[in-house]
């Protein structure tokens, strides 16, 4: 299919797949572009930062159906992607990133995810499933995701999220892309043999020139360019984002108080991967460090234990989270570092692969485990993980990493819960073991062993 | 002679059998599900087997282990291993990254692991010489040339090779001699020669992972024959040519890349995995695919639902959920294959 007829095709069906998608949130006979203006009631530069970056992932939304923030028809170049594909090459290309796992998360949040993954399971995908991809099947097969240009996924972490695209290539008859990732390079990141830096070296090396047939394949079914100037600025983006983050971070991580109460803080960045490169997540970084420094930490007394929250946590409407809210502090979110050097402007490509090849989240158990030990901060009581029953990724090594923590006198809670699914979610008993956590962190408080 | 375990096939045997090691394949009845303490429920139970075995001492015989980063639950295998390390008693992990792409540089990158494999296993077997190395190539490939021999057989009107006797014979292999397991493909193959077998059984194509000890027995019991098992412990053991390249672990590397994919695989190879199982069912005239989906294994969840959904395969397909336990809803077979008895006799 020649370009010009591939964005003719796309421009209708994702017509027909914005309408569909109102449907499946109860907005049936509501006009697209007027849809879209009820999203956008405030302007971004006067929202608070939280509200921004909701902003931002809603504009991204809709502009993945040919939609801008007024409701008008402006053609999207659009890539399919998993989470961990590196999004700055895209932006720099003009290439808007639509991240799977992300469109799940956006679903459960308007309760729409769990007709989708009814009609998954409807559909020959096993009940046993990651339940991002089931809702991402469930909608593909309702039609109410957008058509994309090209589908572009990495072997990161999770088996589902790449091998799901593989079928979404088929159905909408658009070509894939994936990134092989090496594994477990980060185990071996600090050590000072030969080999192991090698190793590293020839994962780097292996990344990056999978990166440059990226590029070659997105210019070939897109015909979008990448110019070496867009994507230093890209770069410049996104260290300045980088160091934004990370400052807002420290301010939560060095005061003894929280400066951001409760539990709003939690999975900040995760939600924000598909924005690396982009002028405005600067801006929602600046905004929300700015802001932590402005308020106040509040008196010892009035302290609710701060905790450390380990990987995501539920995107459906749940009693747990304002339970938590009023009961906890988190002083940590392990989806919130920036964990890598700032990208090179001057060798963007390979700095881009470096990363991807050293996400710590895609090492082993014991290398992840150790560092979080390392670096958890002597005020925090003690840990939250909230693992979803089918990740075989952070479920599957939950056993193991608990009792490292156990050894090493930090107390941890281990929900096995879901991010997406609200099936199975059984408050009650969850409440049970959060209140049992929250009196035994109380009656034996790390914070004061220290 | 030492002996170094395997998990998954893409593992190079030849290197450690050029080492002068015995390969031993960890099959899926060798180890204890249920003492598993470490991985947790969401992983399969063939890993779990394994790591249950190794807690308890199903595998104290051997040396080591080479785990092949396959999969996600490969991985916690490993993970697993290394944790509980001091309670092993093989004391060689070597963890082997293998991509799931395959492209020049994949094959070049897959290669640079196999070296590294290499030295590990010389490291704690002794030297292997690019001598041995050849010979041991030479030693598998005539492994494969045996198989294909086989299959040709698999593939007459009215074969006289059942799927139980091909499934004992790479149950053997996984823990003999090569070289032994060789002469035994050519006697095998002999008395094979000029038989014939039951033309009228409907003709099945298993797809699956490790399997389950009872799924062939059932599927003969109930008057079909296993004509093709596309799965671990069938075709992705044993097929694949090896194209000579001067640098024998880039031809190893494109070998076991190249090699009947395992629903791990992505891109064109995952794409080449659909094409391969159409012209499977066509190159043996299958009536009907039983998909064994191993629980917990999401590669082949969704292999299954690209096949039932969007594929242009026109036998009838089952899907089975289990794991790799001697249990099976006998009754879902046999039902199966009286619905394909009859769609043969109308087709007929």
């Amino acid at each position: 299919m020649n370009r010009a007829d591939m964005i003719k095709e796309n421009t209708e069906q994702r017509k027909v797949q914005v309408k569909n998608l109102l449907r499946v949130n109860g907005l049936e006979g509501i006009e697209p572009g007027d849809a879209v203006k009820m999203a956008f009631p405030k302007a971004f530069d006067t929202l608070s930062p939280s509200a921004k970056r909701g902003y931002l992932n809603t504009e991204q939304f809709f502009n993945a159906y040919n939609l801008d923030t007024n409701g008008e028809f402006v053609y999207q170049p659009m890539a399919w992607r998993s989470l961990f594909v590196p999004t700055e090459i895209m932006y720099a290309m003009g290439l808007l990133p639509f991240t799977s796992e992300m469109v799940a998360s956006q679903l459960a949040m308007t309760g729409a995810a769990r007709g989708r993954i009814e009609t998954a399971e409807a559909n020959d995908f096993s009940i046993d499933l990651c339940s991002f991809m089931k809702t991402v099947a469930g909608g593909v097969i309702e039609d109410i995701l957008p058509t994309p240009d090209v589908l572009i996924t990495s072997t990161h972490l999770c088996d589902p999220s790449a091998k799901y695209a593989e079928l979404a290539s088929h159905t909408y008859k658009r070509p894939e892309f994936v990134l092989d990732i090496p594994y477990g390079l980060y185990d071996l990141a600090s050590s000072r043999d030969e080999k192991d830096i090698k190793r590293v070296e020839e994962g780097v090396a292996y990344v990056h020139e999978q990166l440059l047939e990226m590029i070659a394949f997105i210019t070939e079914h897109t015909g979008l360019t990448l110019e070496e100037e867009t994507l230093r600025q890209v770069i410049r983006w996104t260290n300045e984002a980088r160091t934004w983050l990370n400052e807002g971070n420290d301010v939560i991580l060095q005061q003894f108080a929280s400066a951001k109460k409760g539990v709003r803080e939690l999975d900040y960045a995760a939600n924000l991967m598909q924005t690396w490169g982009t002028e405005r997540i600067v801006d929602v970084y600046k905004s929300r460090c700015k802001a932590y420094k402005a308020n106040p930490a509040p008196d010892e007394s009035e302290t609710r234990p701060r905790i450390a929250w380990f990987h995501l946590r539920p995107y459906f409407k749940s009693p747990l989270m304002p339970y938590l809210d009023e009961r906890i502090d988190i002083s940590a979110s392990q989806v919130n570092f920036a964990f890598w050097e700032p990208l090179d402007p001057s060798d963007p490509i390979r700095s881009i692969a470096r990363r991807t090849v050293l996400h710590p989240a895609f090492s082993s158990v014991t290398a992840r485990t150790e560092i979080a030990i390392k670096e958890l901060p002597d005020d925090t009581e003690g840990i939250i993980a909230y693992y979803p029953k089918s990740c075989r990724h952070f479920h599957g090594g939950s056993i193991m990493e608990n009792e490292m923590f156990k050894k090493a006198g930090i107390p941890i809670l281990t929900i096995d819960g879901d991010c997406i699914d609200d099936r199975g979610d059984d408050f009650p008993i969850v409440k049970t073991r959060v209140d049992r956590f929250l009196k035994s962190i109380k009656k034996h408080p790390r914070s004061k062993k220290k | 002679m030492k002996k170094i375990g395997w998990f998954c096939t893409y593992t190079p045997v030849e290197i450690l059998h050029a080492a002068g090691a015995l390969p031993v394949g960890l099959k899926s009845d060798s180890g204890a599900e249920h003492e598993d303490v470490v991985l947790g429920d969401s992983m399969c139970s063939y890993v779990r087997s394994c790591m249950g075995g190794a807690l308890t001492g199903s595998y104290d015989a051997l040396s080591g282990v080479v785990i092949a980063h396959s999969c996600e639950c490969m991985r916690r295998l490993a993970d697993g291993w290394l944790y509980r390390q001091d309670e092993i008693k093989p004391k060689m992990l070597h963890l082997l990254d293998v991509p799931k792409i395959v492209t020049q540089s994949s094959i070049a990158f897959f290669a640079g692991g196999l070296r590294r494999m290499k030295e590990d296993i010389e490291a704690h077997v002794g030297p292997i010489s690019e001598e041995a190395l050849r010979a041991s190539m030479a030693t598998c490939n005539k492994t494969r040339a045996l198989c294909r021999a086989i299959d040709a057989l698999r593939k007459k009107e009215a074969p006289a090779v059942t799927g139980r006797e091909v499934e004992k014979l790479i149950a053997a292999s996984w823990e003999m001699p090569r070289e032994t397991f060789n002469a035994r493909l050519e006697t095998f193959i002999a008395d094979k020669e000029g038989q014939t077998g039951d033309k009228n059984a409907p003709r099945i194509m298993i797809i699956g992972g490790p399997g389950n000890g009872s799924l062939i027995k059932t599927i003969e019991a109930a008057g079909a024959l296993s004509v093709v098992e596309h799965m671990c412990t069938g075709l992705r053991a044993y097929t694949g040519e090896a194209a000579f390249n001067e640098d024998p672990f880039l031809e190893l590397a494109d070998l076991y890349l190249t090699q009947t994919p395992c629903p791990r695989m992505l891109g064109k190879a995952a794409q080449d995995a659909i094409s391969e199982i159409e012209s499977l069912i066509k190159e043996y005239r299958v009536d009907g695919v039983l998909y064994y989906s191993m629980q917990f294994c999401s590669n082949m969840q969704m292999q299954w639902a690209r096949l039932k959904n969007d594929s242009p395969i026109d036998v009838p397909m089952k899907v089975l959920d289990g794991d790799i336990s001697t249990e099976i809803n006998e009754c879902e077979i046999q039902s199966f294959i009286k619905r394909l008895k009859k769609r043969r006799k109308r087709n007929r």
